[in-house]
């Protein structure tokens, strides 16, 4: 007879194996990571700008980084979309208030070419009027339906409250659209594209020689010193409502600046996160989901940004248990600050947290994003030994003392929107 | 080439195990054959609403989540109109957690009343989530019953209306459970640094003493062919107005599927689509425009959707889409192009394969479709396609009376 009841046996990590990708470096402030232990035929490549929005205005940077394959005097825009449609490579532009990420994937056979294709469309883009009219339509129009949804609405709100007096509270509003200057977008890539180049990351099993070429033909947008970012932060505290009519659900977004993982009380925030907010067993999921009903999902986060990071909670919920769903974080983060863990809630976690880390390292891009998380930080692997070391003694007191140290719910920026 | 071996317990189910040595991780994938497709019209949005509640507890083990995340794993699922999925991802050395919490929500069910009705509310507000609170976000409750008549694909796997969901009793969910739940009707895979017999004997032990159940059989009702264009014109309060052009296309096993998927890639070109350059860039008609295909087992639909420009009308934007749409039923596509679209549907399954998740979902779903080797074989027929299939499809593709459309009219615009 099986024995149903009781859990089969659980066994301990042993040990994971980190690999760090080969450091090649372009310039003085511009590393190119090479993660070469790839067993199959694919390749990515990523390219690292110091191009995010607080580099100059919001609405500029964003059309900017639309406007990456618009075209040179040789191809239009179409030209180099069928370029890279004809080598199989897929292609996306990430843009962060801090950098710019232009990322390729193709079979590794093709990466050179494909690297050669935004060399030139890079080296030579003349930004065409109609592309650039042809993107505001766009945009203005995105713009409009996203105001439509209170999530983006709360995320909105919620950011400028975040970093208010500071540029990266700005945002892009629907009739900055009309000022736009094509010398504008000329200016800012200049300066931020063609010297501003901060990491090159390539993935892939492909020949010394192709690697070389793309490290040789990328050193001339190196950045020429080294990037300075905003770290001195203070959000502004209390609630903000907006109201969306006819709304039949509410976005909630409740947190607050905080740091990143250079400050010695990340790694034991980044566990107490995870109990409160930031898995589906989580205490906000279990209350406020899988107790009450109010909610479809809820969870907190912990983001970083180069010298600072910040802690949100979000969620939307039907709007008439609005406020009794923030009355439930509230008890949440109260019961954390009073209470310790229980064992079995943190030996639970601590498990959760090594397998959730085994699974981050497991193949070569997920390898090699777990190396970039660090790296950005001026850090190295040596990180995640620190990492296992703390999920695996962190005790209930060490937990609650950070829950009263930076929980606390009168420093928090709290909006609701619906 | 993703290498699997197959075995069957005496009770019916169906295994796969995939071998790969280069992960840490296991992934147990369940498919259950039931989808939003083997509901009744009366009560609909019930395989997605089961799905929710197979996390509420089976007869041996109160918490799924809690034992899993305990072992180091999480898992989640989701239900579409064919199917529902079930995986569990976790270090290779605790798979036995996964295999027990499987085996024993496949034995029997043990929610309670509380999560039943925890789990109504938690599917009420996915519902205002998704389909109420978002601009276009009822398009698909909408548009399917404009398209389907008959087949059940006429309503969402979220439900028809949200009473269907408010009205669910144990008594129906047991029901439903006990119907399609069972190893008759499911399909498992395992992945992960295992040898055959290893798994073999795991698989027995978990699994080989639940009830075999009987294969519930499939009465779905056809949809008889479409011989009149429709059309739908609904207001809403949303900044820009938009599109919908679904026409009847093959199902899922049929030669014409993967032809109209290829038809669909060549008309969503970013920046170089047909689509794109005669109704955006020549002429500015729409701010976005795209095809793809919804993919369902049985018939589905080749979908073209956007949204207008400011000041254009849906009459004059309508003359010009069909004038492009009879452009590419009289040209056939460039063989070049096709190469093209050929190598990025390559790439893109180079990519796809590299995760064990991935793998084992689509060995699971080949299995299902009648052999899950089709996972190795489905490159070759897309290879085969020639610029005339292509535009042979088209023609049959693109005919009005094979169309039905759906218009959102900004109120604000």
């Amino acid at each position: 007879m099986i024995k149903r009841k009781n859990a089969p046996s659980l066994k301990a990590i042993e040990k994971i194996n980190f690999i760090s990708p080969v450091k090649i470096q372009l310039g003085e402030h511009t590393p190119y990571f090479w993660m070469k232990e790839v067993p199959n035929e694919t390749a990515r490549l990523d390219f690292i700008f110091h191009a995010g929005t607080t580099r100059g205005s919001n609405l500029i940077s964003s059309l900017v980084a639309g406007l990456l394959f618009s075209g040179t005097a040789k191809k239009t825009s179409t030209d180099i979309h069928n370029e890279l449609d004809d080598l199989g490579a897929f292609f996306d532009v990430g843009l962060g208030h801090e950098s710019v990420l232009v990322s390729f994937y193709s079979l590794k056979k093709n990466i050179l070419a494909v690297f050669k294709i935004f060399e030139d469309a890079l080296e030579h883009v003349n930004f065409p009027q109609n592309e650039i009219d042809e993107l505001i339509t766009d945009r203005k129009q995105k713009l409009k339906i996203n105001c439509e949804k209170v999530g983006f609405l709360s995320q909105r709100a919620f950011q400028k409250n975040l970093f208010q007096g500071t540029n990266y509270a700005h945002q892009t509003e629907l009739e900055d659209y009309d000022s736009v200057r094509r010398e504008e977008i000329i200016e800012y890539f200049s300066k931020n594209y063609k010297n501003g180049l901060r990491k090159v990351v390539l993935v892939g099993a492909l020949d010394e020689v192709q690697v070389t070429e793309i490290a040789e033909k990328s050193k001339k947008w190196c950045l020429p010193e080294k990037p300075l970012f905003e770290n001195n932060f203070n959000n502004n505290k209390g609630v903000f409502q907006l109201e969306k009519k006819d709304a039949v659900q509410s976005a909630v977004r409740i947190g607050k600046t905080l740091f990143n993982k250079n400050h010695s009380d990340f790694l034991g925030f980044s566990i107490l996160n995870t109990i409160l907010g930031d898995y589906f067993g989580s205490r906000l999921m279990k209350n406020i989901r899988e107790d009450k009903g109010y909610t479809y999902g809820i969870s907190s986060t912990e983001a970083e940004l180069a010298k600072s990071g910040y802690f949100m909670i979000g969620t939307e919920v039907g709007s008439a248990q609005k406020d009794l769903a923030i009355q439930e974080i509230k008890n949440e983060i109260e019961r954390l600050q009073k209470d310790l863990v229980p064992d079995e809630e943190l030996e639970l976690v601590r498990n959760y947290l090594l397998g959730q880390l085994l699974k981050s390292a497991d193949g070569p891009y997920a390898m090699t994003d777990l190396f970039l998380s660090v790296d950005a930080y001026d850090l190295d692997f040596s990180f995640y030994e620190s990492y296992i070391q703390k999920v695996k003694n962190i005790d209930a007191e060490e937990l609650r003392a950070l829950a009263v140290k930076y929980l606390a719910w009168d420093s928090m920026t709290i909006v609701i929107a619906g | 080439m993703v290498k699997f071996e197959r075995f069957q317990l005496s009770n019916g189910l169906k295994v796969i195990f995939h071998k790969d040595i280069s992960t840490p991780m296991a992934v147990v994938n369940v498919l259950y054959d039931i989808g939003a497709r083997d509901e009744s019209e009366e009560k609909t949005g019930f395989a997605h609403l089961f799905e929710h509640l197979m996390f509420g507890g089976s007869v041996n083990i109160p918490d799924f989540d809690t034992e899993l995340q305990k072992a180091g794993g999480e898992n989640n699922a989701f239900t579409s109109n064919d199917i529902t999925n079930y995986y569990d991802v976790l270090p290779a050395n605790n798979l036995d957690t996964a295999l027990w919490l499987e085996s024993d929500r496949m034995l029997s069910l043990a929610f309670t009343e509380k999560s039943l009705e925890v789990q109504r509310s938690v599917v009420i507000e996915e519902f205002k989530q998704r389909y109420l609170n978002q601009p276009y976000g009822d398009v698909w409750l909408e548009l399917r019953p404009l398209a389907y008549k008959k087949h059940p694909y006429k309503w969402a796997t979220i439900g028809k209306e949200i009473s269907h969901i408010e009205n669910a009793t144990m008594e129906d969910v047991r029901a439903f459970f006990k119907k399609y739940y069972c190893p008759s009707n499911a399909i498992l895979c395992i992945a992960g640094n295992f040898e055959l017999d290893f798994i073999k004997e795991r698989v027995n032990y978990w699994f080989s003493d639940i009830a075999s159940g009987k294969k519930p059989a499939r009465i779905i009702a056809s949809e008889p062919k479409q011989i009149e264009f429709r059309e739908l014109e609904l207001e809403r309060n949303v900044p820009a107005s938009a599109f919908y052009y679904a026409f009847k296309m093959a199902e899922r096993k049929h030669p014409d599927y993967y032809i109209a998927d290829i038809l669909s890639d060549s008309l969503s070109r970013e920046k170089s689509s047909l689509l794109y350059l005669k109704l955006k860039k020549e002429k500015p008609f729409v701010s976005e425009i795209v095809a793809y295909i919804t993919g369902s087992i049985d018939e589905g639909l080749f979908i073209i959707s956007g949204k207008l420009n400011d000041g254009i009308s849906f009459e004059d934007f309508d003359n010009a889409l069909w004038e492009v749409l009879n452009e590419v039923c009289l040209n056939p596509i460039e063989e070049k192009e096709l190469n093209s679209l050929k190598i990025k549907m390559q790439t893109a399954r180079a990519f796809q394969e590299q995760g064990i998740l991935n793998r084992s979902m689509n060995l699971c779903y080949f299995e299902l479709l009648g052999d899950a080797n089709g996972i190795n074989e489905e490159h070759l027929i897309y290879e085969q396609i020639s610029c005339d299939h292509i535009q042979s499809y088209a023609n049959e593709l693109f005919q009005k009376t094979n169309c039905s459309l759906l218009k959102i009219k900004a109120q604000q615009a």
